[in-house]
């Protein structure tokens, strides 16, 4: 693709423009090899969420998202568009396809828009339902953005807060979405999209001061939590963000799961604020499953017990919840009483005790944030 | 053929600390370029099958291997490493290349399995390099022993302090007191005192690995000192507070004994109901070494 973008460019660079026959001379061979690259490289000039050739394309085909048709006319035989809410949708490279057009591309702060566009107006929203298809579309979007800003060699403020957001939006996803169905939602290939955007959001970060830095940092951290590269990039941080309060707790978090320390593990996570429960949630299971096995070897004593009650404390999951993951594990569970065993301890069905059924904190709070302002990150 | 190789990687770093200077092109492009570079030569020699064995080419696979190394480590890729060390384990002219050779190779076999946290092969690849490095090369055997001294500590055996005075490394000298004594308030504050070394040469992670021998070696003392069985979980957490670890509980108490159990490094059982540890009447602290 990225052939074809240089070329195009070039092409683009002579149209229309006489002069450059001239400076075929001299001049143009002293330019250095920088200011030629500087030139090649594509510059969005197209000022709307989505390209108006795309728009036009879409419509006739009937290639709208339900989320774009012009209220009234979804159930027309060819929807319209509504021009104030299509969004460039994603499009794979292909050889022959000219993706570098100036008129199809969108400048970082356009794109900017689009994603507010979307987080606010689509995401939030709570018209839009089932919220499998919000996600789909958005996720979509803003790989379309993301696709936009690798183009241009988009770098700066508006495309670190477009990072921002996506990777706000992706981790609030992974939680809301954990759990349903493969067709609607694949945690693999949002895991794929989330490790790209956080590691080019890190990579950003290197260069200037950035006002959420640490919070991302630590974000990161806490969503590959055991990673020894992800905490050798942590430990290495200026000593200035590696003192603030957010990635000081994703430290001592991931301390503990070096350390093997579950219940301390588990006691840490009740601090975390809501994107950071999103973030971590994923290790949270298997997490719970080491504590059992380990008390049931530590504990391992036939004439032994342990209180439920206390044991689902540390689990931080409620009574009979905490029961069943027992269960599942091979640990025998009988009225108020635990007895840990080590050799009755298995992995085998622990499969079946979905992640989701674990989402709901203990004390019964509301997660009552409203995704947008979660998303945004101003809680 | 070595001369160039060699001077090729020099090359690749320094045009990568130009770059870097620079700020301009990936981390690590240059070195990686150099790297294909040097795998088609390996190729070359790996695939001499047919001249007799004085004049193979494959004399030259280790030297090769050793530059590969270096810059697989550079650039953080040690996955990298894997078919490389594979093709030497199979060869069977491992033992007959130069002791320089081999040394530099076992030096970075060690690191390796350090980092995949297999600590017996490392011990061993490490020990090999340090005891065959030449007398001489003072530096090099001070890089070795840099990553020698955690896996060794790891498996229950210190340094002692005339060792780590003579090669420079003092930075271990107050970690290895605070792991033997079971002292976990030394054993965080020197880690944090020398942090910026450990950190840049990678070891911070698994010196917070002897934490758990560090709690091992202070509950093996709790033990001696109350001599019964049947410990009360109650004089752990004292023995805790004493250390100056405030925000540890009965629950974390319970927790790192269970772990230490399950480690193998307690023999024994937790009784909640009875608030005790019980351990066995024989040898309930087996020694470090046969454990891990």
């Amino acid at each position: 693709m990225n052939n074809t973008g240089m070329s195009n460019a070039w092409h683009h660079s002579r149209r229309g423009r006489g002069h450059r026959h001239k400076e075929q001379g001299r001049p143009n061979r002293e330019r250095t090899v920088e200011q030629k690259a500087e030139d090649s490289v594509p510059r969005g000039a197209c000022m709307t969420m989505c390209p108006a050739n795309e728009l036009r394309q879409r419509e006739a085909q009937n290639r709208l998202h339900r989320f774009e048709m012009l209220a009234g006319t979804e159930r027309d035989r060819l929807p319209s568009a509504d021009v104030s809410r299509a969004v460039k949708e994603y499009s794979r490279p292909a050889a022959g396809k000219d993706s570098t057009r100036a008129t199809d591309l969108r400048p970082p702060s356009v794109l900017l828009k689009t994603v507010c566009y979307l987080v606010d107006d689509i995401a939030a929203s709570s018209t839009f339902q089932p919220w499998t298809e919000v996600y789909s579309f958005v996720s979509d979007r803003l790989r379309s953005v993301r696709q936009d800003m690798i183009i241009q060699r988009a770098s700066g403020p508006d495309c670190v807060a477009v990072l921002e957001k996506s990777v706000r939006f992706l981790l609030y996803a992974s939680y809301r979405l954990c759990g349903q169905p493969l067709q609607y939602y694949d945690p693999r290939i949002n895991d794929t999209h989330l490790q790209e955007s956080l590691s080019w959001l890190l990579e950003s970060y290197r260069d200037g001061k950035h006002r959420h830095q640490e919070e991302f940092q630590a974000l990161s951290l806490l969503y590959n939590l055991g990673s020894t590269h992800a905490l050798q990039h942590v430990l290495e941080l200026p000593e200035r963000i590696r003192s603030s309060p957010a990635v000081q707790l994703a430290l001592a978090v991931s301390r503990a799961h070096s350390e093997r320390n579950p219940v301390r593990l588990l006691r840490l996570a009740q601090k975390l604020d809501f994107i950071q429960v999103c973030a971590v949630h994923r290790h949270l299971l298997p997490c719970r499953r080491d504590l059992l096995l380990l008390y049931s070897h530590g504990h391992s004593s036939r004439n032994c017990r342990y209180p439920l009650q206390r044991l689902a404390r540390l689990l931080s999951l409620k009574d009979p919840l905490a029961a069943e993951l027992c269960r599942v594990c091979g640990v025998n569970v009988s009225g108020e009483w635990v007895s840990f065993s080590k050799s009755s301890f298995s992995e085998a069905a622990s499969g079946d005790l979905q992640c989701r059924r674990t989402h709901e904190p203990v004390d019964d709070e509301q997660w009552n944030c409203p995704a947008g302002s979660v998303i945004h990150g101003c809680a | 053929m070595f001369a160039v190789t060699l001077d090729l990687r020099i090359f690749a770093n320094n045009a990568e600390q130009q770059l870097q200077v620079k700020g301009k092109g990936n981390v690590g492009h240059m070195l990686e370029k150099a790297a294909d570079q040097l795998m088609s030569c390996f190729r070359v020699c790996a695939n001499d099958n047919r001249t007799g064995i004085d004049d193979s080419k494959r004399w030259g696979m280790l030297f090769l291997i050793n530059q590969l190394f270096k810059i697989y480590f550079k650039i953080n890729k040690l996955h990298l490493c894997k078919p490389l060390i594979r093709a030497i384990e199979s060869s069977s002219m491992k033992d007959e290349y130069t002791t320089a050779q081999r040394v530099t190779y076992r030096y970075y076999v060690g690191r390796k399995a350090m980092f995949d946290s297999d600590f017996k092969p490392a011990e061993e690849c490490l020990s090999f390099s340090f005891t065959h490095c030449h007398r001489s090369c003072q530096r090099n055997k001070r890089l070795i022993l840099i990553y020698l001294l955690p896996v060794k500590m790891l498996l229950g055996h210190m340094p002692s302090h005339q060792l780590l005075k003579k090669y420079d490394l003092m930075q271990f000298a107050d970690v290895t007191k605070a792991v033997r004594e079971g002292n976990l308030l030394l054993l965080n504050e020197a880690l944090v005192k020398h942090e910026t070394f450990f950190i840049r040469c990678g070891i911070f992670l698994i010196l917070e690995k002897l934490k758990i021998i560090t709690y091992r070696n202070l509950f093996k003392k709790v033990y001696h000192l109350l001599r019964t069985h049947q410990l009360p979980l109650d004089a752990f957490l004292v023995s805790l507070r004493m250390m100056k670890v405030e925000d540890v509980d009965i629950d974390e108490v319970q927790c790192i004994l269970a772990n230490l159990i399950y480690m193998g490094h307690i023999k024994g059982y937790i009784s909640h109901q009875h608030q005790k540890l019980v351990v066995s009447k024989q040898n309930p602290f087996p020694p470090l070494s046969s454990v891990s």
